[in-house]
């Protein structure tokens, strides 16, 4: 009986093992401080750099269809908010960062984007959908995860946004 | 207790011989690109599945059997 017992449960570990995975980051986590490089340029982009505003996280890539229409969505939502209360940053995951420029070029966006095409950050967050955002308040903890994109997904996003700006940074209540 | 052991072995052979590796939610960068699907012609697809039902007279689902001439 006990052999039957360790046999069941090695076979179940050996069906476990090859999904085991980091967990995703939910809301109430701290966001992992992390500097990764720009996007086709100099310098590096830091989570920690924010501290203080309500960050907007978005992880994007070019191949991604979702993240293509929330790109231009987020560039309008970057215009709706006060820039010294609220700060957006994407990280590209494209394997060719050149894909990731091209489409900027036709696309914009007036905020900072990292590249990371080894995929360590989203590993970090327990990324496990194409887009995933993160809005993280003052204090660096995530208050909202949103994962995929669709039309009319924005104004859930502004209301979490203005709910989020209206709380005041801990130790200043 | 040898039995175990070899039991063990034969899941773990199994385990590892499903060749499985999860593709992370970042990394399908490939497998997005347009020749990576299935049918990465849809067009080309269609008429070729027309071709090939018309001839036939048999088809994997979508249509009935033809007679040859393909105008069905």
């Amino acid at each position: 009986m006990m052999a039957f017992r360790a046999l069941v449960l090695f076979a179940t570990l050996m069906i476990c093992l090859p999904s085991a995975t980091a967990s995703a980051l939910e809301a109430g986590d701290r966001a992992p401080a992390f500097a990764a490089p720009s996007l086709g340029g100099e310098g590096m982009v830091e989570l920690g750099k924010y501290r203080g505003k309500v960050v907007y996280l978005d992880f994007w890539a070019s191949w991604c269809g979702p993240c293509l229409i929330a790109i231009p969505e987020i560039e309008r939502m970057r215009s709706e908010f006060p820039e010294d209360q609220f700060q957006i940053i994407a990280i590209n995951l494209d394997q060719a960062e050149k894909k990731a420029l091209r489409f900027l070029e036709k696309n914009p966006i007036g905020y900072p984007s990292a590249s990371d095409p080894k995929g360590r950050l989203p590993e970090k967050f327990g990324v496990d959908t194409m887009p995933t955002s993160y809005l993280i308040d003052r204090d660096g903890v995530i208050r909202y995860v949103h994962r995929g994109f669709s039309r009319g997904d924005g104004s859930r996003l502004r209301e979490e946004i203005r709910a989020l700006l209206r709380t005041p940074k801990l130790g200043k209540k | 207790m040898k039995r175990i052991v070899i039991s063990m072995l034969i899941l773990s052979t199994l385990a590892i011989s499903t060749g499985c590796v999860q593709v992370k939610p970042w990394e399908r960068d490939l497998l997005a690109r347009r020749d990576m699907a299935w049918d990465p012609d849809p067009v080309e697809a269609k008429r070729e599945a027309h071709i090939y039902f018309s001839k036939e007279s048999s088809m994997p689902g979508g249509s009935g059997g033809g007679g040859g001439c393909g105008c069905n």
